[in-house]
Protein backbone atom coordinates (compact mmCIF):
# COMPACT_ATOMS: atom_id res chain seq x y z
CA UNK A 1 0.00 0.00 0.00
CA UNK A 2 1.04 3.59 -0.88
CA UNK A 3 1.58 6.07 1.67
CA UNK A 4 -0.16 8.44 -0.31
CA UNK A 5 -3.31 6.35 0.34
CA UNK A 6 -3.83 6.52 4.32
CA UNK A 7 -4.61 10.38 5.43
CA UNK A 8 -7.12 10.39 7.36
CA UNK A 9 -10.30 11.37 6.41
CA UNK A 10 -10.28 14.51 9.52
CA UNK A 11 -7.58 15.78 7.39
CA UNK A 12 -8.72 16.33 4.29
CA UNK A 13 -10.52 19.45 5.47
CA UNK A 14 -7.75 21.24 4.16
CA UNK A 15 -8.88 24.10 6.17
CA UNK A 16 -4.92 26.26 6.16
CA UNK A 17 -2.87 25.68 9.54
CA UNK A 18 0.37 25.78 9.94
CA UNK A 19 0.96 22.44 11.88
CA UNK A 20 3.46 20.42 9.20
CA UNK A 21 2.92 16.92 9.88
CA UNK A 22 3.17 16.25 5.99
CA UNK A 23 5.69 15.69 3.32
CA UNK A 24 8.17 18.65 2.99
CA UNK A 25 8.85 21.83 4.55
CA UNK A 26 6.50 24.11 6.58
CA UNK A 27 8.12 27.50 4.61
CA UNK A 28 10.69 27.87 1.52
CA UNK A 29 13.12 29.46 4.75
CA UNK A 30 12.55 26.29 6.50
CA UNK A 31 13.43 23.92 3.42
CA UNK A 32 16.55 26.07 3.54
CA UNK A 33 17.68 25.46 7.61
CA UNK A 34 16.00 21.83 7.79
CA UNK A 35 17.43 20.26 4.49
CA UNK A 36 20.81 18.38 4.44
CA UNK A 37 22.87 19.08 1.44
CA UNK A 38 21.49 16.90 -1.41
CA UNK A 39 23.72 13.42 -1.72
CA UNK A 40 21.79 11.94 -4.66
CA UNK A 41 20.33 13.18 -7.57
CA UNK A 42 17.55 11.49 -9.78
CA UNK A 43 18.23 12.17 -13.55
CA UNK A 44 16.05 11.42 -16.99
CA UNK A 45 18.04 9.07 -19.16
CA UNK A 46 17.20 8.58 -22.74
CA UNK A 47 17.75 6.18 -25.31
CA UNK A 48 14.57 6.83 -27.70
CA UNK A 49 15.44 7.88 -31.14
CA UNK A 50 18.84 6.16 -31.34
CA UNK A 51 19.61 2.70 -32.67
CA UNK A 52 20.38 1.61 -28.69
CA UNK A 53 17.79 -1.04 -28.17
CA UNK A 54 17.43 0.03 -24.53
CA UNK A 55 14.76 1.66 -22.58
CA UNK A 56 14.99 5.18 -21.81
CA UNK A 57 15.57 5.08 -17.35
CA UNK A 58 15.43 6.99 -14.05
CA UNK A 59 19.27 7.74 -12.90
CA UNK A 60 20.38 7.31 -9.38
CA UNK A 61 23.52 10.10 -9.60
CA UNK A 62 25.87 10.15 -6.76
CA UNK A 63 26.27 13.72 -5.72
CA UNK A 64 28.21 13.57 -2.07
CA UNK A 65 31.30 14.74 -1.93
CA UNK A 66 32.90 12.30 0.25
CA UNK A 67 31.43 9.36 -1.20
CA UNK A 68 33.72 7.75 -3.32
CA UNK A 69 31.11 7.11 -6.32
CA UNK A 70 30.65 10.91 -6.70
CA UNK A 71 29.92 12.05 -10.02
CA UNK A 72 28.80 8.56 -10.78
CA UNK A 73 25.27 6.84 -12.07
CA UNK A 74 24.93 4.27 -9.28
CA UNK A 75 21.73 3.11 -10.19
CA UNK A 76 19.93 2.91 -12.76
CA UNK A 77 16.09 2.21 -13.05
CA UNK A 78 14.62 1.16 -16.54
CA UNK A 79 11.36 1.63 -17.98
CA UNK A 80 9.62 -1.44 -19.32
CA UNK A 81 8.88 -0.52 -23.28
CA UNK A 82 11.26 1.79 -25.39
CA UNK A 83 10.51 4.93 -27.16
CA UNK A 84 9.20 6.89 -24.18
CA UNK A 85 11.28 9.76 -24.07
CA UNK A 86 11.67 10.25 -20.35
CA UNK A 87 11.68 13.97 -19.58
CA UNK A 88 10.10 15.98 -17.25
CA UNK A 89 8.87 14.05 -13.92
CA UNK A 90 7.93 14.88 -10.10
CA UNK A 91 6.91 13.35 -6.77
CA UNK A 92 3.22 12.65 -5.22
CA UNK A 93 3.64 14.94 -2.71
CA UNK A 94 5.80 18.34 -1.58
CA UNK A 95 5.14 20.81 1.05
CA UNK A 96 2.00 21.83 -0.71
CA UNK A 97 0.78 18.66 1.06
CA UNK A 98 3.31 19.58 4.63
CA UNK A 99 -0.24 19.85 6.57
CA UNK A 100 -1.51 16.27 5.37
CA UNK A 101 -0.25 14.19 7.75
CA UNK A 102 0.35 10.49 6.47
CA UNK A 103 1.11 11.62 3.22
CA UNK A 104 4.86 11.20 2.01
CA UNK A 105 7.04 12.80 -0.39
CA UNK A 106 7.75 8.59 -1.56
CA UNK A 107 6.58 8.13 -5.22
CA UNK A 108 8.48 9.65 -8.15
CA UNK A 109 5.77 10.15 -11.46
CA UNK A 110 7.94 9.44 -14.19
CA UNK A 111 5.84 10.40 -17.62
CA UNK A 112 6.92 9.47 -21.31
CA UNK A 113 6.56 12.76 -23.41
CA UNK A 114 6.36 10.57 -26.81
CA UNK A 115 4.72 7.22 -25.33
CA UNK A 116 2.27 9.14 -23.05
CA UNK A 117 3.62 6.28 -20.46
CA UNK A 118 3.54 7.14 -17.07
CA UNK A 119 5.26 5.60 -14.76
CA UNK A 120 5.19 5.51 -10.97
CA UNK A 121 8.33 4.83 -9.12
CA UNK A 122 8.50 4.15 -5.29
CA UNK A 123 11.76 5.73 -3.99
CA UNK A 124 11.36 4.63 -0.35
CA UNK A 125 14.82 3.30 -0.49
CA UNK A 126 16.05 6.83 -1.94
CA UNK A 127 19.19 4.55 -3.53
CA UNK A 128 16.56 1.87 -4.66
CA UNK A 129 13.95 2.92 -6.65
CA UNK A 130 11.52 0.44 -7.77
CA UNK A 131 9.30 0.85 -10.82
CA UNK A 132 5.96 -0.30 -9.14
CA UNK A 133 3.29 0.88 -11.52
CA UNK A 134 2.15 2.32 -15.06
CA UNK A 135 -0.36 3.91 -16.59
CA UNK A 136 -0.25 2.92 -20.36
CA UNK A 137 -1.49 4.88 -23.19
CA UNK A 138 -4.84 3.91 -23.89
CA UNK A 139 -5.56 4.64 -20.55
CA UNK A 140 -4.45 8.72 -21.19
CA UNK A 141 -5.86 8.41 -25.15
CA UNK A 142 -9.23 7.49 -23.70
CA UNK A 143 -9.47 11.10 -21.91
CA UNK A 144 -8.21 12.61 -25.09
CA UNK A 145 -5.08 13.67 -24.11
CA UNK A 146 -1.10 12.86 -24.98
CA UNK A 147 2.42 13.79 -24.57
CA UNK A 148 2.59 14.57 -21.01
CA UNK A 149 4.54 16.98 -19.70
CA UNK A 150 5.01 18.86 -16.31
CA UNK A 151 4.15 16.93 -13.22
CA UNK A 152 3.19 18.99 -10.03
CA UNK A 153 1.53 17.54 -6.81
CA UNK A 154 -1.37 19.45 -5.39
CA UNK A 155 -2.67 19.95 -2.06
CA UNK A 156 -4.99 17.23 -1.37
CA UNK A 157 -2.41 14.38 -2.30
CA UNK A 158 -3.41 14.16 -6.16
CA UNK A 159 -1.25 14.86 -9.39
CA UNK A 160 -1.60 16.86 -11.83
CA UNK A 161 0.00 16.63 -15.15
CA UNK A 162 0.27 19.24 -18.61
CA UNK A 163 -0.41 17.35 -21.42
CA UNK A 164 0.45 18.66 -24.92
CA UNK A 165 -2.52 17.31 -27.00
CA UNK A 166 -5.50 15.36 -27.58
CA UNK A 167 -5.25 11.69 -28.64
CA UNK A 168 -3.99 12.23 -31.70
CA UNK A 169 -0.86 14.42 -31.00
CA UNK A 170 -2.87 17.77 -32.17
CA UNK A 171 -4.38 20.67 -30.16
CA UNK A 172 -5.85 21.59 -27.62
CA UNK A 173 -4.04 19.89 -24.40
CA UNK A 174 -5.29 19.72 -20.92
CA UNK A 175 -4.24 18.76 -17.81
CA UNK A 176 -4.62 15.28 -15.90
CA UNK A 177 -5.16 14.54 -12.62
CA UNK A 178 -3.77 11.07 -11.14
CA UNK A 179 -5.80 10.26 -7.54
CA UNK A 180 -3.58 9.04 -4.62
CA UNK A 181 -3.65 5.15 -5.87
CA UNK A 182 -2.16 6.56 -9.00
CA UNK A 183 -5.04 6.16 -10.94
CA UNK A 184 -6.29 8.11 -13.41
CA UNK A 185 -9.52 10.20 -11.83
CA UNK A 186 -9.99 12.45 -14.90
CA UNK A 187 -9.29 15.83 -16.77
CA UNK A 188 -8.43 18.91 -14.73
CA UNK A 189 -9.91 21.33 -16.66
CA UNK A 190 -12.94 21.90 -18.85
CA UNK A 191 -11.74 21.09 -22.53
CA UNK A 192 -10.68 23.58 -24.47
CA UNK A 193 -10.02 25.76 -21.88
CA UNK A 194 -6.62 26.29 -23.69
CA UNK A 195 -5.25 25.22 -26.93
CA UNK A 196 -1.38 24.83 -26.60
CA UNK A 197 0.00 23.95 -23.45
CA UNK A 198 3.41 23.48 -22.11
CA UNK A 199 4.77 24.27 -17.94
CA UNK A 200 2.23 24.88 -15.02
CA UNK A 201 2.88 26.31 -11.65
CA UNK A 202 0.68 27.19 -9.38
CA UNK A 203 0.25 29.71 -6.19
CA UNK A 204 -2.83 28.38 -4.24
CA UNK A 205 -2.58 31.27 -1.63
CA UNK A 206 -3.28 33.43 -4.46
CA UNK A 207 -5.74 30.94 -5.94
CA UNK A 208 -3.86 31.11 -9.31
CA UNK A 209 -2.17 29.12 -11.51
CA UNK A 210 0.12 29.90 -14.57
CA UNK A 211 0.28 27.50 -17.67
CA UNK A 212 2.49 28.35 -21.01
CA UNK A 213 2.57 26.86 -24.30
CA UNK A 214 4.74 24.93 -26.80
CA UNK A 215 3.00 23.79 -30.00
CA UNK A 216 0.95 20.66 -30.53
CA UNK A 217 3.33 17.51 -30.29
CA UNK A 218 2.89 16.65 -34.08
CA UNK A 219 4.59 19.96 -34.54
CA UNK A 220 6.94 19.93 -31.76
CA UNK A 221 8.06 16.01 -31.81
CA UNK A 222 9.49 16.03 -35.30
CA UNK A 223 11.65 18.76 -34.77
CA UNK A 224 11.79 22.15 -35.04
CA UNK A 225 10.62 23.59 -38.34
CA UNK A 226 10.86 27.45 -39.24
CA UNK A 227 8.09 27.03 -41.41
CA UNK A 228 5.87 25.90 -38.50
CA UNK A 229 6.74 29.37 -36.86
CA UNK A 230 5.96 31.47 -39.90
CA UNK A 231 2.59 29.22 -39.47
CA UNK A 232 1.81 30.09 -36.21
CA UNK A 233 1.90 27.06 -34.38
CA UNK A 234 4.27 27.70 -31.55
CA UNK A 235 2.56 29.43 -28.84
CA UNK A 236 3.52 33.07 -27.04
CA UNK A 237 0.21 33.56 -24.59
CA UNK A 238 0.29 32.54 -21.03
CA UNK A 239 -2.47 31.86 -19.47
CA UNK A 240 -3.69 32.49 -15.44
CA UNK A 241 -6.07 30.06 -14.65
CA UNK A 242 -8.17 30.69 -11.57
CA UNK A 243 -6.87 27.47 -9.00
CA UNK A 244 -10.33 26.89 -7.79
CA UNK A 245 -12.74 27.59 -10.72
CA UNK A 246 -10.28 25.69 -12.76
CA UNK A 247 -11.07 28.29 -15.94
CA UNK A 248 -8.46 30.59 -17.21
CA UNK A 249 -9.08 34.13 -16.23
CA UNK A 250 -6.62 36.05 -18.17
CA UNK A 251 -4.69 35.59 -21.24
CA UNK A 252 -1.76 37.38 -22.40
CA UNK A 253 0.08 37.57 -25.43
CA UNK A 254 3.70 38.06 -25.18
CA UNK A 255 4.19 38.83 -29.00
CA UNK A 256 7.35 38.65 -31.23
CA UNK A 257 9.21 38.88 -28.35
CA UNK A 258 8.02 35.81 -25.83
CA UNK A 259 7.90 33.50 -28.80
CA UNK A 260 7.56 30.20 -27.15
CA UNK A 261 7.24 30.84 -23.36
CA UNK A 262 8.34 27.21 -21.47
CA UNK A 263 9.13 26.94 -18.15
CA UNK A 264 7.61 29.25 -15.65
CA UNK A 265 8.05 29.74 -12.15
CA UNK A 266 6.23 31.55 -9.63
CA UNK A 267 8.71 32.82 -6.71
CA UNK A 268 8.38 30.20 -3.59
CA UNK A 269 7.07 32.83 -0.97
CA UNK A 270 3.32 31.66 -0.77
CA UNK A 271 2.20 35.37 -0.17
CA UNK A 272 4.00 36.38 -4.05
CA UNK A 273 2.46 37.40 -6.73
CA UNK A 274 5.65 37.42 -8.90
CA UNK A 275 7.42 35.37 -11.07
CA UNK A 276 9.09 34.90 -14.45
CA UNK A 277 9.12 32.38 -17.81
CA UNK A 278 11.49 32.18 -20.49
CA UNK A 279 10.52 32.87 -23.85
CA UNK A 280 12.62 30.10 -25.53
CA UNK A 281 12.67 31.36 -29.11
CA UNK A 282 13.11 34.46 -28.76
CA UNK A 283 15.29 34.29 -26.30
CA UNK A 284 13.91 36.59 -23.11
CA UNK A 285 12.89 36.06 -19.85
CA UNK A 286 9.35 37.91 -18.66
CA UNK A 287 8.87 38.88 -15.05
CA UNK A 288 5.17 38.84 -15.07
CA UNK A 289 3.34 40.29 -11.48
CA UNK A 290 -0.16 40.68 -10.57
CA UNK A 291 -0.81 44.50 -10.84
CA UNK A 292 -3.09 45.58 -7.19
CA UNK A 293 -3.46 49.19 -9.35
CA UNK A 294 -5.30 47.28 -12.54
CA UNK A 295 -7.95 45.48 -10.93
CA UNK A 296 -5.44 42.58 -9.91
CA UNK A 297 -4.75 41.60 -13.63
CA UNK A 298 -1.55 40.42 -14.53
CA UNK A 299 0.68 42.19 -16.23
CA UNK A 300 4.28 40.34 -17.98
CA UNK A 301 7.15 42.34 -18.75
CA UNK A 302 10.22 41.45 -21.12
CA UNK A 303 13.19 42.10 -18.30
CA UNK A 304 16.47 40.23 -19.69
CA UNK A 305 17.07 40.11 -23.43
CA UNK A 306 19.70 37.59 -25.28
CA UNK A 307 21.44 39.03 -28.06
CA UNK A 308 21.27 37.05 -30.82
CA UNK A 309 25.28 35.97 -31.78
CA UNK A 310 26.83 35.47 -34.71
CA UNK A 311 28.52 32.54 -35.57
CA UNK A 312 31.39 31.69 -38.25
CA UNK A 313 30.14 28.38 -39.52
CA UNK A 314 26.04 29.53 -38.82
CA UNK A 315 24.25 31.26 -41.47
CA UNK A 316 21.95 33.40 -39.41
CA UNK A 317 22.77 34.44 -35.99
CA UNK A 318 22.55 32.25 -33.45
CA UNK A 319 19.71 33.04 -30.98
CA UNK A 320 20.57 31.80 -27.13
CA UNK A 321 17.48 29.61 -26.71
CA UNK A 322 16.52 29.68 -22.95
CA UNK A 323 14.96 26.55 -22.29
CA UNK A 324 15.20 26.49 -18.84
CA UNK A 325 14.84 28.86 -15.70
CA UNK A 326 14.57 28.42 -11.59
CA UNK A 327 14.47 30.45 -9.16
CA UNK A 328 16.67 29.85 -5.55
CA UNK A 329 14.28 29.17 -2.32
CA UNK A 330 14.92 32.19 -1.14
CA UNK A 331 13.97 33.74 -3.99
CA UNK A 332 16.81 36.59 -4.48
CA UNK A 333 18.14 34.41 -7.70
CA UNK A 334 17.15 33.51 -11.25
CA UNK A 335 19.26 30.79 -12.75
CA UNK A 336 18.74 30.41 -16.47
CA UNK A 337 20.17 28.47 -19.39
CA UNK A 338 20.87 29.81 -23.24
CA UNK A 339 20.90 26.42 -24.37
CA UNK A 340 22.21 27.67 -28.04
CA UNK A 341 24.86 29.91 -26.62
CA UNK A 342 26.47 27.72 -24.23
CA UNK A 343 25.79 29.69 -20.92
CA UNK A 344 24.62 29.54 -17.76
CA UNK A 345 23.35 32.82 -15.88
CA UNK A 346 22.87 33.44 -12.26
CA UNK A 347 20.68 37.20 -11.68
CA UNK A 348 19.82 38.95 -8.43
CA UNK A 349 16.06 39.50 -8.47
CA UNK A 350 15.91 41.21 -5.23
CA UNK A 351 13.57 43.62 -7.18
CA UNK A 352 11.97 41.14 -9.62
CA UNK A 353 11.00 44.15 -12.52
CA UNK A 354 15.05 44.82 -12.67
CA UNK A 355 17.25 42.08 -12.49
CA UNK A 356 20.81 42.30 -12.52
CA UNK A 357 23.19 39.60 -13.97
CA UNK A 358 25.66 38.51 -10.97
CA UNK A 359 27.64 35.97 -12.72
CA UNK A 360 27.78 33.57 -15.99
CA UNK A 361 29.67 30.45 -16.82
CA UNK A 362 30.40 29.32 -19.94
CA UNK A 363 30.41 25.71 -20.58
CA UNK A 364 29.76 24.00 -23.87
CA UNK A 365 27.63 25.01 -26.47
CA UNK A 366 28.39 27.32 -29.57
CA UNK A 367 30.05 29.57 -28.19
CA UNK A 368 31.71 28.18 -25.00
CA UNK A 369 35.01 25.56 -24.50
CA UNK A 370 33.89 22.22 -25.58
CA UNK A 371 35.97 20.73 -22.68
CA UNK A 372 35.06 23.01 -19.74
CA UNK A 373 36.72 21.22 -17.30
CA UNK A 374 40.71 20.31 -18.16
CA UNK A 375 40.86 16.50 -18.62
CA UNK A 376 37.81 15.67 -18.49
CA UNK A 377 35.48 14.58 -21.91
CA UNK A 378 34.08 16.98 -24.43
CA UNK A 379 30.20 18.46 -23.81
CA UNK A 380 27.86 18.52 -26.46
CA UNK A 381 25.24 20.28 -25.81
CA UNK A 382 24.58 23.42 -24.29
CA UNK A 383 23.93 24.14 -20.27
CA UNK A 384 20.06 22.88 -20.20
CA UNK A 385 18.15 21.54 -17.34
CA UNK A 386 18.99 23.23 -13.99
CA UNK A 387 18.66 21.95 -10.39
CA UNK A 388 19.43 24.29 -7.46
CA UNK A 389 20.09 22.87 -3.92
CA UNK A 390 17.88 23.85 -1.44
CA UNK A 391 20.54 26.14 0.23
CA UNK A 392 21.00 27.81 -2.86
CA UNK A 393 25.15 26.44 -2.95
CA UNK A 394 25.06 24.32 -5.41
CA UNK A 395 23.40 24.29 -9.34
CA UNK A 396 23.65 21.49 -11.35
CA UNK A 397 22.50 21.42 -15.02
CA UNK A 398 22.40 18.61 -18.03
CA UNK A 399 22.62 18.95 -21.59
CA UNK A 400 19.69 17.79 -23.55
CA UNK A 401 16.73 19.77 -25.01
CA UNK A 402 14.78 16.88 -26.72
CA UNK A 403 15.82 13.99 -28.94
CA UNK A 404 14.67 15.00 -32.05
CA UNK A 405 15.43 19.20 -31.47
CA UNK A 406 19.17 17.54 -30.32
CA UNK A 407 19.88 16.57 -33.76
CA UNK A 408 19.15 19.59 -35.41
CA UNK A 409 21.08 21.76 -33.28
CA UNK A 410 23.78 19.30 -31.41
CA UNK A 411 23.85 16.44 -33.66
CA UNK A 412 26.72 14.68 -31.89
CA UNK A 413 24.91 14.57 -28.62
CA UNK A 414 23.25 11.53 -28.97
CA UNK A 415 26.15 9.04 -29.74
CA UNK A 416 28.40 10.87 -27.11
CA UNK A 417 25.87 11.37 -24.68
CA UNK A 418 25.04 13.96 -22.28
CA UNK A 419 26.57 15.19 -19.54
CA UNK A 420 25.74 16.43 -16.00
CA UNK A 421 27.60 19.54 -14.51
CA UNK A 422 27.78 21.61 -11.06
CA UNK A 423 28.59 24.76 -10.13
CA UNK A 424 29.28 26.05 -6.76
CA UNK A 425 27.32 28.96 -5.79
CA UNK A 426 27.81 31.84 -2.97
CA UNK A 427 24.88 33.34 -2.50
CA UNK A 428 26.14 35.77 -0.56
CA UNK A 429 28.38 37.50 -2.90
CA UNK A 430 26.47 36.28 -6.15
CA UNK A 431 28.75 33.97 -7.79
CA UNK A 432 29.50 31.04 -9.29
CA UNK A 433 32.21 28.53 -10.01
CA UNK A 434 32.42 25.71 -12.22
CA UNK A 435 33.23 22.24 -10.05
CA UNK A 436 36.50 20.94 -11.73
CA UNK A 437 35.68 17.13 -9.66
CA UNK A 438 32.09 16.95 -10.98
CA UNK A 439 31.12 15.56 -14.23
CA UNK A 440 28.67 12.79 -15.20
CA UNK A 441 29.36 11.09 -18.19
CA UNK A 442 25.86 9.96 -19.80
CA UNK A 443 28.52 8.63 -22.82
CA UNK A 444 29.35 6.05 -20.35
CA UNK A 445 26.10 3.75 -19.77
CA UNK A 446 26.12 0.05 -20.24
CA UNK A 447 23.48 0.18 -22.90
CA UNK A 448 25.60 2.38 -25.13
CA UNK A 449 25.47 6.84 -24.57
CA UNK A 450 22.34 8.24 -23.39
CA UNK A 451 20.90 11.66 -22.84
CA UNK A 452 19.81 12.97 -19.78
CA UNK A 453 17.16 15.62 -18.69
CA UNK A 454 15.74 17.37 -16.03
CA UNK A 455 17.08 16.22 -12.49
CA UNK A 456 15.29 15.87 -9.18
CA UNK A 457 16.47 15.61 -5.49
CA UNK A 458 14.86 12.92 -3.06
CA UNK A 459 14.25 15.41 -0.17
CA UNK A 460 12.24 18.87 -2.41
CA UNK A 461 14.04 21.18 -5.17
CA UNK A 462 13.74 24.58 -6.13
CA UNK A 463 11.58 23.62 -9.38
CA UNK A 464 7.96 21.40 -7.57
CA UNK A 465 8.06 22.56 -4.08
CA UNK A 466 5.05 24.93 -3.44
CA UNK A 467 3.79 26.15 -0.60
CA UNK A 468 0.02 26.48 0.78
CA UNK B 1 -5.69 -8.96 -47.43
CA UNK B 2 -3.29 -10.77 -45.65
CA UNK B 3 -0.55 -10.95 -48.47
CA UNK B 4 2.71 -11.15 -47.09
CA UNK B 5 5.14 -8.64 -48.64
CA UNK B 6 9.08 -8.82 -48.43
CA UNK B 7 10.27 -6.06 -46.48
CA UNK B 8 14.13 -5.41 -46.24
CA UNK B 9 15.24 -3.30 -43.76
CA UNK B 10 18.46 -0.70 -44.42
CA UNK B 11 20.36 0.97 -42.11
CA UNK B 12 23.15 3.26 -43.58
CA UNK B 13 26.12 1.59 -41.87
CA UNK B 14 25.23 -1.56 -43.92
CA UNK B 15 23.24 -3.91 -41.33
CA UNK B 16 20.32 -5.30 -43.97
CA UNK B 17 17.11 -7.00 -42.11
CA UNK B 18 14.54 -8.97 -44.28
CA UNK B 19 11.07 -9.09 -43.01
CA UNK B 20 8.16 -11.03 -43.85
CA UNK B 21 5.17 -8.75 -43.39
CA UNK B 22 1.55 -9.61 -43.55
CA UNK B 23 -0.75 -6.50 -45.02
CA UNK B 24 -2.63 -6.53 -42.23
CA UNK B 25 1.03 -5.58 -39.95
CA UNK B 26 2.88 -2.55 -39.70
CA UNK B 27 7.00 -2.62 -40.36
CA UNK B 28 7.17 -1.84 -36.67
CA UNK B 29 5.25 -4.59 -35.68
CA UNK B 30 6.93 -7.24 -38.14
CA UNK B 31 10.20 -5.92 -37.13
CA UNK B 32 9.14 -6.34 -33.19
CA UNK B 33 8.15 -9.92 -33.79
CA UNK B 34 11.30 -10.43 -35.67
CA UNK B 35 13.22 -9.01 -32.98
CA UNK B 36 14.64 -6.29 -34.69
CA UNK B 37 14.63 -2.71 -32.64
CA UNK B 38 13.89 -0.12 -34.17
CA UNK B 39 13.41 3.46 -33.26
CA UNK B 40 9.89 4.45 -32.39
CA UNK B 41 8.24 6.73 -29.66
CA UNK B 42 4.17 7.80 -29.59
CA UNK B 43 3.49 4.67 -32.22
CA UNK B 44 0.04 6.78 -33.08
CA UNK B 45 1.77 8.63 -35.83
CA UNK B 46 2.44 11.82 -34.43
CA UNK B 47 5.93 12.21 -33.55
CA UNK B 48 8.04 10.54 -36.25
CA UNK B 49 10.50 8.98 -34.25
CA UNK B 50 10.36 5.87 -35.86
CA UNK B 51 10.44 7.63 -39.42
CA UNK B 52 11.74 5.47 -42.55
CA UNK B 53 12.02 6.51 -45.99
CA UNK B 54 10.69 4.18 -48.91
CA UNK B 55 13.49 3.14 -51.29
CA UNK B 56 11.23 0.98 -53.54
CA UNK B 57 7.67 -0.46 -53.11
CA UNK B 58 4.80 1.28 -51.02
CA UNK B 59 3.49 1.30 -48.36
CA UNK B 60 0.19 2.68 -46.96
CA UNK B 61 -0.92 4.72 -43.54
CA UNK B 62 -3.03 3.36 -40.91
CA UNK B 63 -4.02 6.54 -39.91
CA UNK B 64 -2.66 10.13 -40.94
CA UNK B 65 0.55 10.06 -40.59
CA UNK B 66 0.89 13.94 -38.93
CA UNK B 67 4.52 14.20 -38.17
CA UNK B 68 4.77 14.03 -41.72
CA UNK B 69 4.27 17.35 -44.20
CA UNK B 70 3.49 16.76 -47.71
CA UNK B 71 7.06 17.23 -48.43
CA UNK B 72 8.12 14.43 -46.42
CA UNK B 73 5.76 12.32 -47.58
CA UNK B 74 6.62 13.07 -51.72
CA UNK B 75 10.20 11.77 -50.86
CA UNK B 76 9.44 8.94 -49.39
CA UNK B 77 9.15 9.13 -46.13
CA UNK B 78 7.08 6.53 -44.01
CA UNK B 79 5.91 6.41 -40.24
CA UNK B 80 6.71 2.66 -39.76
CA UNK B 81 4.82 2.64 -36.83
CA UNK B 82 1.30 2.70 -38.87
CA UNK B 83 2.82 2.32 -42.43
CA UNK B 84 1.69 -1.37 -43.56
CA UNK B 85 3.50 -2.72 -47.24
CA UNK B 86 1.67 -2.74 -50.13
CA UNK B 87 4.60 -4.46 -52.45
CA UNK B 88 7.62 -5.54 -51.55
CA UNK B 89 9.38 -2.92 -50.22
CA UNK B 90 13.34 -1.75 -49.34
CA UNK B 91 13.11 0.90 -46.31
CA UNK B 92 16.03 2.93 -44.85
CA UNK B 93 16.09 2.73 -41.20
CA UNK B 94 17.86 4.16 -38.06
CA UNK B 95 18.05 7.82 -36.85
CA UNK B 96 16.24 8.73 -40.39
CA UNK B 97 14.20 11.38 -38.68
CA UNK B 98 16.81 13.55 -38.49
CA UNK B 99 16.22 14.32 -42.17
CA UNK B 100 13.13 15.80 -42.01
CA UNK B 101 14.08 19.05 -40.36
CA UNK B 102 17.13 20.87 -40.83
CA UNK B 103 18.96 23.68 -38.68
CA UNK B 104 17.24 26.72 -40.09
CA UNK B 105 19.69 29.08 -38.95
CA UNK B 106 23.22 26.92 -40.33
Amino acid sequence: MSDAESPDADVRGDDYDHDHRGPGYSTPQAAIEESDPERLAYVMGLYVGTDVDAPDFLAVVDVDPDSESYGEVVDRVEMPDRGDELHHFGWNACSSSCHMDGLERRHLIVPGQRSSRIHVIDAEDRRDPELTEVVEPEEVFDYDLSAPHTVHCIPDGEIMISMLGDADGELPGGFLLLNDDFEIEGRWDPPGEIDMNYDFWYQPRQNVMVSTEWAAPETYYPGFDLEDVEAGKYGRRLHFWDWTEKEVEQTIDLGEEGMIPLEVRFLHSPVSTHGFVGAALSSNVFHFYEDSADGGRYRAEKVIDVEDREHEDWDMPVPGLVTDLLVSMDDRYLFFSNWLHGDVRMYDVSDPANPRLADRIWAGGHFGPSHPIDGKREVVGGPQMLQLSLDGERLYWTTSLFSSWDEQFYPGEGEKGSVMLKADVDPRRGTMELDGDFLVDFGEMPAGPARAHEIRWPDGDCTSDVWQ
Amino acid sequence: MTDAHRVVLAWDEGRVEALSVPADETVLEAAGRAGVALPVGCRTGACGTCTGRVLAGSVEHRRPPRALKGRHLAAGYALLCIAEPRADCRIRVGGVLSDLVENPWK
